[in-house]
């Protein structure tokens, strides 16, 4: 199965309509063989018509998916060698967790040439249940129905993995848990998964790529790295972590003295803030009179320092443990702060300039 | 349809192919049995591929030929007439007060004024549409009447019992009407418990057969506890949070139910009468039973027509009639369309014990009417049955069982044409249980066809449930002149045995009652389910069979046994198809019975009863709550 360089599935131009409604708009992706690949978007975002489309429950009203290289168009589900696994789990009430598991080998023979008994239990021991095959699904925990979910999905050895929100019925601790073990079993077993969640701190948590949909197209898709750290577009930037968006005129455009980063003045509210012109806009790309919107993360303001200052006030904080938010006022405009102490009254913040990253620049 | 059905040559080469391909990659060696194996499962797959097409072709099929192509060789009876098209039939019948009273003559030309002289005057005539009409609605106020009370017990009372008498709403659905009438007759007859009563008070005798009020109070007896049925729906569902929030505002109890709560019951109420009416206007046995033919409604008429072979007339006023409950029907659900507001019930009304908790007037006057009403429903929903229980097990000598033994006596003396009662307790168990061979299946078909999206699904619906509003008399005399006398193919004549016959108009009266059980079922099942078989590789004819059907495998039964009670039950269609045939059912023997041996009639409507129980039992306990009435 040499199938280097072919993606595993590939959503080409795919637009999916609803009567007057359009929840996929013009999707291209592409997710490669063995990938990690994650949705992540707000609600109606159209991340999860995209699974489904691609698990084919859906038929796309123009565009066309493939996998391997080959059209599915017509394909029916049951043809298609994907494992689906859904957020309320859809274990069958009337089996057994065993028979839940051995549901799929009715339809093929099991991956490795065994039994259908062995396949189920390698499964079940796979996913930490082995003792659980004679259980009811009723009888077990939220966990462990996600668990023997994704057992049953993975038995019959599918292309690729489906995963629907899988975690969003389970608390916080587990749902830590369980992504851990999620993406040990991806990495064990080589397959190639695609994962849709509203979590973006679950998103970047697990995945070896990311498509931030908005609208039904995706923004950004991208390492989780490089979506965090340099958002593409101001969407990106605010739903994928807090951070605080600036934006205003370019008065000036200067080399910094150091190294030969160039450095742009953008005017916001009453004060200048320096900001690197990094990555795409390292050139000549920026120029006086363009209107830069620029990003910096809470965690990047400092208290009291030199460059970029903004006096401010603080006007609430939450206290999140390691560390606490303070929303601060600045000139009308809110800002986001993340401090081990808690700053009282006014306060100045600034940051590095290289620390900010420019998510969009032009006339 | 196309979606979920399709996907057959393409998908098949990809299954095969890809898993050719991993057991390569497995190092497997391919041998000649797997080869085998995999074609074998290849056939299998392409049968459950093309399995729910093929059931539904069927079932669709099925339906033409004992439906359809029947009900309309009835419509073309009445517009063809010895080989010529007319419309004669039905002027005939529009402009004669016979039928239609004196409106009739408006149609015939005469002038409004002298028209509405004759209505207004004493000495009108309704015609038997208005009769039918008038009795129709007497009907639905007494039901009414008697439905609200229940409604309201049921509702805002808490007792021992409540859930009981609650599902026992839903028995007259399977009560054969036949012996609804053997229980008035027994009770109201000249030899009846209420002479009895009144006879030991000392009272004169009355006699209340073949008048209206009996006919009125057994359609009470029917439809009463479906409005009781439809208003304590609305009434559970009622929010207390709303009413509370109204008191709080400063309205009364009293004021408070007006403006909160009776709206929202009136849709319900309406419900039921509209039900009620459309039901009582196409009555046929419990007239037969009740008024005879002096009473004669419509249906009632149909059948006589029939009897004296006016196949023309006959069609063309049950035409007539169908088109009047079709128009109401109608009307009725454009209205519900409008006014229906499904208010979730966060937290219903809390229920009073019926015990009272203080012995003041407020507490005491409802719980004194309630009581007055009861001894009333006693004597209108209990009597009946227990007469009939009693009748059956009294001879002139006291307690007997003769009435029963006379069931299972073979009679060798009895002329051929001469009911014989074991032969009709044989008919209706066969014809029960073949019918349901033939309902069971293409009821949960038509389930399964009407949960789904596809386009077109509103019309598969209504196609579907269509026989709901026929009557059975019309579906009799459709499979009498359509396949019991036979259809010209081809030069040949192909003609069906009576029995067939009356099995296929059972099945059709049957089948709906499987669909209104089973759908809300399938819709109800998670539709992840069926998506996590398919991605599993389950065609969508094997996800049916091994997660849907196993899910609502309850609903199945109770909708079997719905269907079974209704054929044990069905009389209209039967009384036409079995006329001049020994293929009588018990609800026939009984009619026959009834006017003369009134022993063997009661035994036998005590049969029916402990047969329709048993199903209404199963019914209550496998879906009651589910049926979607």
């Amino acid at each position: 199965m040499d199938r280097t360089g072919t993606p595993a599935v590939e959503l080409d131009g795919v637009i999916r309509r609803y009567g007057e409604t359009t929840a996929v708009e013009n999707l291209s992706l592409s997710v490669r063989e063995g990938e990690f690949f994650t949705l992540v978007g707000p609600s109606g975002c159209g991340k999860t018509t995209t699974l489904r489309l691609i698990a084919g429950f859906e038929d796309p009203t123009r565009g066309e998916v493939r996998f391997g290289g080959e059209s599915v168009t017509g394909v029916p589900p049951e043809d298609r060698d994907v494992g689906v696994v859904f957020q309320n789990y859809a274990l069958f009430p009337h089996m057994t967790v065993g028979e839940n598991v051995a549901y799929g080998l009715s339809f093929t023979d099991p991956p490795g040439g065994g039994s259908d008994a062995e396949r189920v239990r390698e499964l079940l021991e796979l996913v930490d249940l082995g003792d659980m095959a004679d259980r009811d699904p009723d009888t077990l925990s939220g966990g462990q129905q996600q668990r023997v979910a994704m057992a049953r999905a993975l038995a019959p050895g599918p292309d690729v993995l489906l995963l629907d929100e899988p975690m969003s019925a389970l608390d916080a601790k587990l749902r830590e848990r369980l992504r851990v073990q999620v993406r040990e079993i991806q990495q064990e077993l080589g397959i190639t998964t695609i994962y849709v969640t509203h979590d973006q701190e679950e998103a970047l948590a697990v995945s070896d790529r990311v498509a931030v949909m908005h609208d039904g197209t995706p923004e950004q898709v991208a390492p989780p790295r490089t979506i965090y750290r340099e958002p593409a577009t101001e969407f990106v930037a605010t739903f994928v972590g807090d951070n605080n968006v600036l934006s205003g005129e370019v008065t000036a455009v200067q080399s910094d003295g150091g190294n030969d980063q160039r450095l742009a003045d953008v005017a916001v509210g009453g004060g200048t803030l320096s900001v690197a012109l990094d990555g795409d806009y390292s050139a000549n790309a920026v120029s006086i009179g363009d209107r830069l919107t620029f990003c910096i993360r809470p965690e990047r303001l400092a208290v009291d320092t030199g460059q970029n200052a903004m006096p401010a006030t603080v006007t609430s904080a939450e206290f999140l443990g390691e560390t606490t938010r303070v929303h601060l006022d600045w000139d009308g405009r809110e800002l986001l702060l993340r401090t081990e102490e808690l700053p009282e009254g006014t306060v100045t913040v600034g940051f590095d300039p290289a620390d900010a990253h420019i998510v969009t620049a032009g006339r | 349809m196309a979606r979920d059905f399709d996907g057959d040559s393409d998908g098949d080469d990809r299954t095969g192919g890809d898993s050719v391909a991993s057991d390569n990659d497995k190092g497997a060696t391919a041998t000649a049995s797997s080869a085998t194996r995999e074609r074998r499962s290849a056939i299998r797959n392409s049968v459950e591929r093309r399995a729910i097409v093929g059931l539904a072709v069927a079932t669709i099929a099925l339906l033409l030929g004992i439906f359809y192509y029947p009900v309309a060789t009835v419509f073309i009876d009445s517009v063809l007439v010895d080989g010529r098209w007319t419309g004669q039939v039905f002027v005939s019948i529009l402009r004669d007060p016979f039928y239609l009273g004196e409106p009739a003559r408006l149609l015939a030309g005469e002038p409004v004024g002298a028209v509405i002289e004759a209505i207004l005057s004493p000495d009108r005539r309704l015609g038997v549409i208005g009769f039918t009409a008038y009795q129709a609605a007497l009907s639905t106020v007494a039901s009414v009447a008697l439905g609200l009370p229940a409604a309201y017990l049921l509702a805002r009372y808490e007792f021992p019992g409540r859930r009981t008498l609650r599902s026992l709403t839903i028995l007259p659905f399977v009560l054969p009407s036949i012996m609804v009438g053997v229980g008035f007759v027994a009770t109201f007859g000249r030899n009846g418990t209420l002479n009895a009563v009144l006879g030991a008070l000392g009272l004169g005798e009355v006699n209340l057969l073949f008048t209206l009020e009996a006919v009125v109070i057994a359609h009470a007896f029917y439809n009463a506890p479906l409005v009781a049925r439809v208003t304590t729906a609305a009434w559970e569902s009622v929010d207390a949070s709303a009413v509370e929030t109204a008191r709080s505002l400063g309205a009364s109890p009293l004021r408070a139910f007006r403006d909160v709560v009776a709206p929202q019951l009136y849709p319900s109420v309406l419900m039921g009468a509209a039900l009620t009416f459309v039901f009582t206007f196409s009555t046929f046995p419990i007239v037969l039973a009740l008024g005879g033919f002096q009473l004669a409604t419509v249906e009632v008429f149909v059948y006589r027509l029939i009897r004296d072979l006016e196949y023309a007339e006959a069609a063309a006023l049950a035409l007539i009639e169908l088109g009047i409950s079709l128009s109401l029907l109608y009307a009725y659900l454009r209205y519900e369309a409008k006014h229906t507001v499904r208010s979730r019930g966060i937290r219903p009304l809390p229920r009073q014990p019926l015990t009272p908790p203080s012995l003041s007037v407020r507490e005491l006057l409802p719980r004194l009417g309630l009581a007055v009403y009861a001894v009333v429903a006693l004597s209108v929903f209990v009597a009946p049955i227990a007469s009939m229980v009693l009748a059956s097990l009294s001879g002139p000598e006291g307690l007997t069982l003769a009435n029963y033994q006379f069931l299972i006596d073979r009679q060798t003396t009895g002329a051929s044409f001469q009911v014989q009662p074991w032969d009709a307790v044989r008919n209706s168990l066969l014809f029960g249980v073949t019918s349901l061979a033939v309902a069971l299946p293409m009821g949960v078909v038509v389930a399964v066809l009407t949960t789904r999206d596809y386009r077109g699904r509103k019309v598969v619906d209504a196609v579907a449930m269509a026989p709901l509003a026929v009557s059975g008399i019309v579906v009799g005399l459709g499979l009498l002149r359509g396949l019991v006398f036979g259809v010209e193919v081809g030069g040949s004549r192909i003609a069906v045995g009576g029995g067939f016959a009356i099995i296929a108009a059972h099945a059709v009266a049957g089948y709906p009652f499987v669909v209104r059980t089973v759908a809300p079922g399938l819709e109800s099942i998670d539709h992840t389910l069926v998506e996590s078989a398919r991605a599993l590789g389950a065609p969508r004819a094997r996800a049916l069979v091994d997660i849907e059907l196993p899910l609502v495998w309850p609903a199945v039964v109770a909708g079997a046994a719905f269907a079974f009670a209704i054929s044990i039950g069905e009389f209209s269609a039967t009384i036409v198809l079995a006329s001049g045939t020994n293929q009588f059912t018990m609800p026939i023997a009984i009619e026959r019975f009834i006017g003369r041996r009134l022993g063997p009639a009661t035994a036998m409507g005590v049969v029916l009863l402990v047969v329709t129980s048993a199903s209404f039992l199963l019914i209550d306990r496998l879906g009651g709550d589910d049926v979607g009435f």
